[in-house]
Formats: C-alpha cells, structure tokens, sequence
C-alpha cells in the first residue's frame, strides 16, 4: 500500500511538471495558432540560471524563484521579439520550424554556457525530504504540485474574469475579427509566451531541484507535448489534467510492470485516448492550423 | 482638387480612385470614389463579389489579412490618410465595422463578445456603453450570459451591431446586417439604424445586398458591379431611377442590343431581388 502510494505521489509530482509545460503549450497554441518546440528547452535554460543563481547566494530559495521568474519572462519576451514577431504573418508551419531551430541552438546553448554534467541544483530548503504518514517526497516535489494547482486556478480565473484574458480568447476565437475590435495581436502574443515560460521555467527548476539539473532536461518538453495533445491542444487545464495522467501512468507502469516500458507507457495512454477522443480528453474544436 | 476646405470639412470618409488587389493578380475593386458625409446614411450596393466588403476590409485596415493590397487611390478618414493605418488606430478613431455574417466570438457569452467591442475603452466606459447596448436591444440582457454561438441568427446580429456600438463609433459600417434573417427581423434591425443615426447622430455606410430597405434609410446610394461604382447619386433619385437605368440591371452594350428573352427574365429576376 505504501509503496503504491509513493508510486503515486511521485507520479503526481512529475505529473505537474508534464502538466505546467503542457499547459504552456496550450496557452500559446490556444493564442497564437503556434506550437512552441523550444518549451522544453526554455524551461531547461531557465532551470540552468537558477543553478547560476543559485550558486552565487547560497540557495537561497527566494532570490532563486525571484530571479529565475524574471529570467524566464525576458528571456521569452526576448525570443518573441527577435525571432517570433518578425514569423508573425508568415505560414503557420515555417512559424513552428523556427522553434524546432531554436530548440536545437538553446540545447547546444546549454552545453556551450554551463556543461554537459549533472548537478545538484544546490538549493538545501528544496532538497529537503519531507515525511507524510507513509510518503516520502521532496520539497520541491510539493512546491511543483501545488504551483500545478495555483497555475490551473489563476489560468481559469484570468481567462474567466480579465479583460485581457477574454481578449486571448477572442483571438483564439477568430482573431481577424478580434482585430477589428482593435486587439493588438503582438500584445497577445508577448502575453501568451510571457506567461507560458513562468509555468515552463518553474516547473523546470523544481524538477532539477526535485531530481538533476542536466543538459536532457529539455526532454520534458517531449513529454509534456503529448499531454497537451492528449488534454485537448486548445484546453489550457485540460493540458494541465493530461500532464498528471501521464505522469501517473508512467511511474505506475515503471513501479508494476517494468522500468523499460515507463519511457512508453504514457505515449501508449495516449494513443489509446487519442483513438477514442481524437480532440483530446477536453479538446473543443478542430486543429486546422498546424 | 475641386473640392473646398469646407467640404473635406464635412466629408468623414473620402475614398479616392481606389484600386484593390488580391494576391497581386485579383482586380476586386476599381477606380473606386466615395464619400460619406458627416451624419449621414450611405448605402453601398451590389450583387455578389461586387467589391463591397473588399472596399470595407480597406476602410479597416484588415486587407493585408487576406494578401489585398491598396494599389491606388487614398482613403481619408476624419481628414486623415488611413489607407497603411493599422486597424487598431483606425478604430480608436472611432470607424467600426460590423462585419458580414456578424462573425461573433461563437464560445464567449453574449457580455464577453460586447466587453471585445469596447476593448479599447477602460472598464467604467465598458459598463457604461454596455448599459446603452441593453437599453437597445433589451433582450440582450436578458440573454447576456449565455453562449452567443447557440442565439439565434436574429439575436446574433444584435450582438454584433451591440458590440459595434460599445466602441462608440463615429462611423458604424455595416456589411450586409440583413443577411440570412427573416424579414421581421430585418426590420428591427433597420428600425436600430434608424435610431441610432436619429438619437446618436452617427455616421452609418450601410453594404447591403438587400436594395429596397437599404435605399429607404440612405440619403445617397452607390452602386457597385464588378468592383466599380456603376451608378451613385441621393437614395430619392436612384429609387425612382432604378428601373430604368439598364446598365444597373445587367445588361451590356450599347442601344442597338437587343433584348432577348433571357434578359428579361434576368431582368426579372433582379425586379424580384429588388423588392
Ligand atoms: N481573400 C480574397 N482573395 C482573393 N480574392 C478575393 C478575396 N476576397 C474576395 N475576393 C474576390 O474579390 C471580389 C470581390 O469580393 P467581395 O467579397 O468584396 O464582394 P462583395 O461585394 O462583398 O460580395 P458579397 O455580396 O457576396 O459579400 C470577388 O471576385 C472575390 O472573389
Ligand atoms: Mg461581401
């Protein structure tokens, strides 16, 4: 019993991880039409300047989160600017390869600006194991679950009752027609790719506090992707939900069956969905633009 | 220019030798002049693929959507050259476009798609022109949290000339706000615009294919057939002039073409489209 629920607590935690980066891709799919490929590797850059900072204040938890938040929000804006913005009317698919190519150039990145070793992100308040009834789980692993839940509540409440989170709607809507309400698609877009690298990015820090910090870290985003899919591409909680499905899925199957079929196990569910839900567990409309 | 600075003065949009192309090669509108005073009612019409919404995708800055371009010609809105504005300026100068088949935000409710309409208005503003809108149309409040994708088609234009509203425009462009609804609601809809120029004073380019109603509220008509103006002049006139003018009905050539059978039934056939 105490096993299963380990299994599933430590599922839950990389679960929200999956879920916070899947949720990304939702946020600006569902606002631009654009799937980002280099979310894995933005949240993995993240994650390395929290190590930097982490080093140079002793761990301190606080200043890491300040300052890693605010890394990732310039780094994306910056991203969207320079290489996003200018793709702004060009095909939808010549879009998504500019983000596998920056996929490839933050991967090289990475290794080019830190290394290729593992680290232990030096964070002790993090690190900390924590002891609930039979549970045995880290910090970090806590922190990233919880920060999944605040994520859903404020993502709903933003797209529910802000202004400028209807606006993202009506543009995910008909964003022609959205413009001639005088929407500044460019605004959207910064706000959309904002908010998703401080899901991405956080969940990436955890996770290298929770785990390691390591050049694959990007292979989240492989991860995170098809929970997206399988939440429903366009729905942002619906990706958070898929994120925990897999996550769970995988750490049962890898604590069950065998530790080789864990790296599969989540894509199998998928598929398996997939077929039955073609949209996804709460996708609502077609997927026309990829 | 034969015009005097008192004309530009009163003239709110002045479109001049305008020429439109999509995708560098579709000639959808031609050498294409219009104005539209302040405070009146202009209507534009004419048949299919006309031009009609064309000239309004470039009156809203929304062609280079579509790959069109402004070849020729200026568009002067308030005085001002806005034929490269961006939209978004050209609708905080106060030009808003209802859009043909009202293209509502289908999955937001019925306050959301009004509160997108007042999107560059601060929130007190919102409210307030949202009042407005339900004094209008009273049934929009009572729908005001449903769907707006599940109104009906009646309902629906509410909404979009309501959202157009909220922007508190100085002119309302409407592209075909008859289409697709029975003729009570057409009606009502028109009783709207009469209003709205009547107690708000707004400027209206009405695009309808619907001529009769249309030319009943215009004080001046334009008449479009393959992206030119064939035929402009007041509403009055053009009424009565309607039936004669051959050119208007379709028909080509000079005086010697003879009228076959088959003209007379086209012929008829655009009487009926006309009443
Ligand atoms: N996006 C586009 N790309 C290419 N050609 C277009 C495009 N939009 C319209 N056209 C062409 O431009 C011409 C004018 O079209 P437009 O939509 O302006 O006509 P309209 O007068 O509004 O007709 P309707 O009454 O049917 O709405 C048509 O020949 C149409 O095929
Ligand atoms: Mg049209």
């Amino acid at each position: 019993m105490s096993y299963l629920v380990n299994l599933l607590a430590s599922g839950l935690a990389v679960g929200a991880v999956y879920g916070l980066i899947a949720m990304s891709f939702a946020i600006i799919y569902k606002s631009t039409g654009l799937l980002n490929f280099a979310q894995g590797e933005m949240a993995m850059i993240t994650a390395y300047v929290a190590w930097s900072i982490s080093t140079s204040v002793d761990g301190n938890p606080f200043i890491v989160a300040a300052g890693s938040i605010l890394f990732a929000i310039v780094f994306a804006l910056a991203v969207e600017r320079i290489a996003i913005r200018p793709m702004m009317n060009e095909p939808i698919l010549s879009q998504i390869m500019v983000t596998i190519g920056l996929s490839v150039i933050f991967r090289s990145l990475v290794i080019l600006v830190w290394d290729g070793l593992p680290h232990g992100m030096g964070i002790p308040a993090g690190d900390a194991l924590v002891t609930l009834g039979d549970v045995r789980v880290r910090v970090a692993q806590i922190g990233v679950i919880l920060f999944l839940f605040a994520a859903i509540v404020a993502m709903w409440a933003f797209f529910r009752y802000s202004r400028f989170g209807v606006a993202m709607r009506a543009v995910a809507s008909d964003d022609g027609t959205a413009q001639l309400m005088g929407v500044n698609s460019g605004k959207v877009q910064m706000a959309a790719w904002g908010a998703a690298a401080v899901l991405s990015g956080v969940a990436g820090v955890l996770f290298a506090i929770g785990a390691e910090l390591s050049p694959s870290l990007y292979a989240l985003g492989l991860k995170a992707f098809p929970a997206t899919i399988l939440g429903g591409l366009d729905a942002i909680i619906g990706s958070a939900v898929g994120g925990l499905v897999v996550g769970i899925t995988e750490n049962l199957v890898g604590g069950y069956l065998s530790s080789g079929l864990k790296e599969v196990a989540g894509f199998v569910i998928i598929i398996l969905i997939l077929m039955i839900r073609p949209y996804g567990l709460f996708g609502e409309k077609r997927i026309e633009r990829l | 220019m034969p015009d005097t600075a008192a004309q530009i003065a009163a003239t709110l949009l002045e479109l001049r030798n305008v020429q439109i192309v999509y995708d560098n090669a579709v000639e959808a509108v031609r050498d294409v002049s219009l104005s539209v005073p302040e405070g009146s009612v202009v209507a534009l019409l004419g048949s299919n693929g006309a031009g009609k919404s064309t000239l309004l995708k470039a009156v809203t800055g929304s062609l280079h959507r579509e790959e069109g371009e402004i070849e020729k010609g200026t568009i002067h809105y308030g005085g001002r050259d806005i034929g490269h504005a961006r939209t978004e300026d050209i609708v905080r100068a106060g030009l808003i476009l209802v859009p043909e088949g009202r293209r509502l935000f289908a999955n937001l409710t019925v306050d959301e798609n009004l509160t997108m309409g007042a999107h560059l208005k601060d929130t007190a503003r919102m409210k307030f022109q949202r009042d407005a809108v339900f004094d209008l149309f009273p049934k929009l409040k009572d729908r005001r949290h449903q769907i707006s994708g599940y109104l009906s088609g009646g309902e629906q234009q509410m909404v979009a000339v309501g959202r157009a509203l909220m922007a508190e425009p100085r002119l309302l462009a409407l592209d075909e706000p008859s289409l697709g609804l029975a003729p009570l609601i057409i009606d009502g809809i028109y009783d709207t615009i009469a209003r709205m120029r009547r107690e708000l004073n707004m400027t209206i380019l009405l695009v309808e294919q619907n001529a009769t109603q249309a030319m009943e509220i215009a004080d001046y008509v334009y008449i479009m057939e393959n992206g030119r103006v064939v035929l402009d002049g007041p509403a009055e006139k053009t009424r009565s002039n309607l039936d004669v003018q051959e050119y208007y009905l379709g028909f080509s050539g000079g005086g010697e073409h003879r009228k076959s059978f088959r003209d007379i039934k086209h012929y008829k056939r655009r009487k009926r489209w006309l009443s």
